[in-house]
């Protein structure tokens, strides 16, 4: 039981930074690897606003959201935005993300330093509860509310807003959105702030979860993040959430019965099988091919 | 500023750059050149003799060959099931196949675990740089040999590569072989020289960092890699020459720098380099009057039945798009395919081309069946066709694009030219030729060097035809060229389809321009809702009433 909660707990992150990663691929069709910087870099500035700023972390976690966001429109703006129309925008987009990553994570060296940084000793409340024979902190249970209350608002807005409808449209044919007046260049700005903003959450939330923030956090949660998307189905959100969930749970279980050595496997065991007998994940629809 | 080990990692970085660019050159992104090089030096360094017994160059060419070996073989075994997948899919498979690999290494015994292996260093400056440039001629010799161009085709547009005779699946797994050996040399390489081999040399970053050499580099210029590799190993050499301390700044700059090359050189550093197209001068007067050097195609006589479907349909989902379509096309015919927006005429073609398997009936074409038989096996019974769509090869030359068009009837040079034999360049030389004939056949002769995407409109749609002429086909198939030309475009075309149907070319044109179809073709099909409802000489089709009916309708249905 205790194993089935960590379980969901690290699942739940995983798959709000997976979800960020997907809402971008799914609706712009571009994979952003400056994600990961973002969830390391949100890390950092979490704790710094706890620890010099001495906020609450309940009040840090929606500055991050915002800081996140403001991070997506950098990324739009400088890494994607100039390649729009390229036929290379594909490669080139990867690789102009990377080159962005690599700069936040410098800047985050240059403001934090190579070494680990923890929340204060005091930053937690340590209530804690028993659920079913297994001890859960008020902090993991809050990891769990927020990510889900935060997967929930985003399906939400996607499945019932203007924005979304607007997102929707973009994501099938971005041409004839622009045609239909949909400001295609905003709602991609917006896209890319909504996803990075949840890397964010992500990352402030992984760094309550085990106490630490490192320079190369980002790049560790990177493919766990890529092995998400995959198995749930490229651009699906709710595949994402349940692939980040299974992954999670995958984990800790391969921990307890298999041994820690091999517990990165897991994901990529997974991923490699789902590919192989179904490429487009256990939620993402087939693409027709055109002739 | 230049040390040993700066020129060493040039070169190493470079290899395994190549590694990323032979299969980039086809349009395909893999990551797993890390999986294979680490595969490739842990089996080296564990099989290979010891340099202190056999000399020092014997032990690096058995573990060079070692290490070229595993790294095929694994790309082999990750190939075939992961070659029907596409872009980020690929690479996030291979990706994750790398890792695997990793993971298990680390989890060995005879790797030494995470410690990883201590392999004396006999890789020298002189060797790296000269298996670079052994790597480098290959790729150079490539490039416009028959097997570079098809490459470059399934980069562009598989399904166009397909329909030109392109095996793509197994052009698609031959450079993910070269990839895996590239990998392999370079994973060898690396561990002969870095002395303690470890796991981690071959993580993902590696592996990004080998993607990005080649991208910056330029990934459709044989130089690419090695500029690439010049450009990113020297960025912090020079940081640190000019005074500037670790820490946080050199990577900053370098990300900056990545990024500016990547903005604002779309082709990578070899972008700066101009190459002028070459445009042959055309010798030989027309299409087919020289093919000397070129494979001979036999054609069916005039009168044999070229194409049989029998009760042939197709559905999608419930929506019958063609219905028990009975239709012979013999030799020499010129035959015309028109019906309203939706009748069923592309799906009817793209079935005869092979491209869409039909769901009932059957198709007998040139002695194939399409639909049983790949596409690329269909083109190359002799189908050649063009698309209702454009569906050219936007970054290669008008030229080029005729070129990988009669990838059926040129034989077969890249081996020979790495061989420099003087009979490839003959063979380039000729096939160069009948592209040119193709191109001043359909009247785009000086416009041999333009970029295929720069063209106008028209010429791109006479391009195509163009394209399909240079595979020496049997039958033709014209899906829509004249859709979105003005009359005098149009005209000419008809007066091009009017010339070839003279030379014997059996013809299936689809048209919506039903003057040209009634002023070109010998006999026309009318097809409405996926179905046959006439067919005769265009004087009977022009007074049929079921057309008429078709394409203005009644009177007492307007309801």
């Amino acid at each position: 039981m205790q194993q089935l909660l960590n379980g969901l707990f690290i699942g739940s992150i995983y798959a709000l930074f997976a979800i960020g990663f997907t809402l971008v691929f799914g609706i712009l069709d571009r994979l952003n690897l400056a994600h990961p910087a973002v969830f390391a870099a949100s890390a950092f500035i979490g704790i710094e606003l706890v620890d010099a700023a001495g906020m609450s972390i309940w009040l840090a976690l929606p500055v991050v959201f915002v800081v996140g966001g403001l991070l997506g429109l950098v990324i739009e703006r400088v890494a994607f935005r100039p390649l729009k129309g390229r036929p290379d925008a594909h490669f080139a987009g990867l690789i102009s993300s990377i080159a962005l990553a690599g700069m936040f994570i410098a800047l985050l060296q240059w403001r934090y330093g190579p070494g680990t940084r923890r929340f204060p000793a005091d930053a937690f409340p340590d209530t804690r509860f028993q659920v079913l024979g297994a001890q859960v902190t008020l902090l993991q249970v809050a990891i769990l509310v927020i990510s889900v209350l935060l997967m929930v608002g985003l399906t939400l807005l996607v499945g019932r807003t203007r924005l979304g409808r607007a997102m929707r449209a973009v994501a099938e044919n971005p041409t004839a959105a622009r045609v239909l007046g949909v400001n295609v260049d905003r709602v991609t700005a917006t896209t890319f702030a909504i996803s990075s903003a949840l890397g964010a959450v992500a990352g402030a939330l992984f760094a309550m979860n085990v106490n630490s923030a490192q320079l190369g956090m980002g790049a560790a949660i990177e493919l766990k993040g890529l092995a998400v998307i995959i198995v749930g189905g490229m651009g699906s959100l709710p595949g994402a959430l349940v692939g980040g969930l299974l992954l999670g749970l995958a984990e800790v279980f391969a921990v307890q019965y298999v041994g820690s050595s091999w517990r990165d496997l897991i994901a990529f065991g997974l991923l490699f099988v789902i590919l192989l007998l179904r490429p487009q994940g256990l939620f993402g629809a087939r693409r027709v091919r055109e002739v | 500023m230049l040390s040993e080990s700066t020129i060493v990692f040039i070169a190493l970085g470079a290899i395994f750059a190549y590694s990323f660019y032979a299969v980039l050159v086809a349009g395909q992104l893999s990551l797993g050149q890390a999986g294979f090089a680490a595969l490739a030096a842990f089996s080296a360094a564990a099989l290979a003799p010891d340099p202190r017994e056999v000399g020092d160059l014997p032990a690096l060419v058995v573990a060079v060959l070692i290490g070229m070996a595993v790294g095929a073989a694994a790309a082999v075994v990750l190939g075939l099931p992961t070659m029907r997948l596409r872009g980020v899919f690929l690479a996030i498979a291979t990706l994750a196949f790398a890792e695997a690999v990793r993971i298990l290494i680390i989890n060995m015994e005879w790797t030494g675990g995470a410690q990883g292996m201590s392999v004396p260093r006999v890789v020298t400056p002189a060797v790296a740089w000269v298996c670079l440039l052994v790597v480098a001629y290959w790729f150079w010799r490539q490039g416009p040999s028959r097997y570079g161009r098809a490459l470059e085709a399934i980069r562009e547009d598989e399904l166009a590569a397909r329909a030109m005779g392109i095996d793509v699946g197994r052009h698609r797994l031959a450079a993910f072989v070269t990839a895996g050996v590239l990998a392999g040399l370079y994973g060898v390489l690396w561990a002969y020289y870095i002395r303690l081999l470890a796991p981690e040399d071959f993580s993902f970053s590696v592996a990004i960092d080998g993607l990005v050499t080649a991208v910056v580099g330029g990934s459709t210029m044989f130089v690419g890699p090695v500029l690439g590799s010049v450009f990113l190993t020297l960025v912090p050499e020079v940081q640190r020459a000019v005074g500037i301390e670790a820490g946080w700044i050199r990577p900053f700059l370098s990300g900056l720098l990545l990024l500016v090359v990547i903005l604002f050189l779309p082709g990578g550093l070899a972008s700066l380099i101009r190459l002028r197209p070459r445009a042959p001068q055309v010798t030989g007067s027309d299409v087919g009057s020289d093919r000397e050097g070129l494979t001979r195609r036999v054609h069916p006589e005039p009168g044999a039945t070229v194409v049989r479907l029998q009760d042939l349909g197709k559905d999608y989902g419930g929506v019958h798009a063609v219905r028990g379509v009975d239709l012979e096309i013999h030799a020499g015919e010129v035959v015309g395919l028109i019906g309203p927006n939706g009748a069923g005429k592309t799906t009817l073609v793209n079935m005869v081309s092979g491209l869409v398997p039909p769901s009932s009936g059957t198709a007998e074409v040139l002695g194939v069946e399409p639909g049983r038989t790949p596409p690329h096996e269909v083109a190359r019974a002799g189908v050649s066709r063009t698309f209702q769509h454009s569906k050219l090869f936007p970054r290669l030359s008008a030229l080029q694009n005729v070129l990988v068009g009669a990838h059926l009837v040129s034989r077969p040079t890249f081996l020979r030219r790495l061989l420099w034999l003087p009979s490839a360049r003959r063979d380039e030389q000729v096939a160069l030729q009948h592209a040119a004939r193709c191109l001043d056949r359909v009247g785009l002769g000086d416009k041999a060097r333009v970029t295929a995407s720069a063209l106008s409109y028209g010429d791109q749609r006479r391009l195509e035809i163009a394209r399909a002429l240079a595979a020496d086909p049997s039958l033709l198939i014209l899906d829509e060229p004249a859709a979105g030309m003005n009359a005098v475009e149009a005209e000419r075309l008809s007066e091009l389809i009017g010339s070839l149907a003279r030379d014997g070319l059996t013809i299936l044109l689809i048209e919506h321009n039903v003057g040209m179809v009634m002023r070109t073709c010998s006999r026309v099909v009318v097809l409405n809702f996926g179905e046959v409802i006439a067919t005769g000489t265009p004087e009977e089709i022009a007074s049929n009433e079921t057309v008429i009916e078709a394409y203005l309708g009644r009177a007492e249905e307007a309801r």
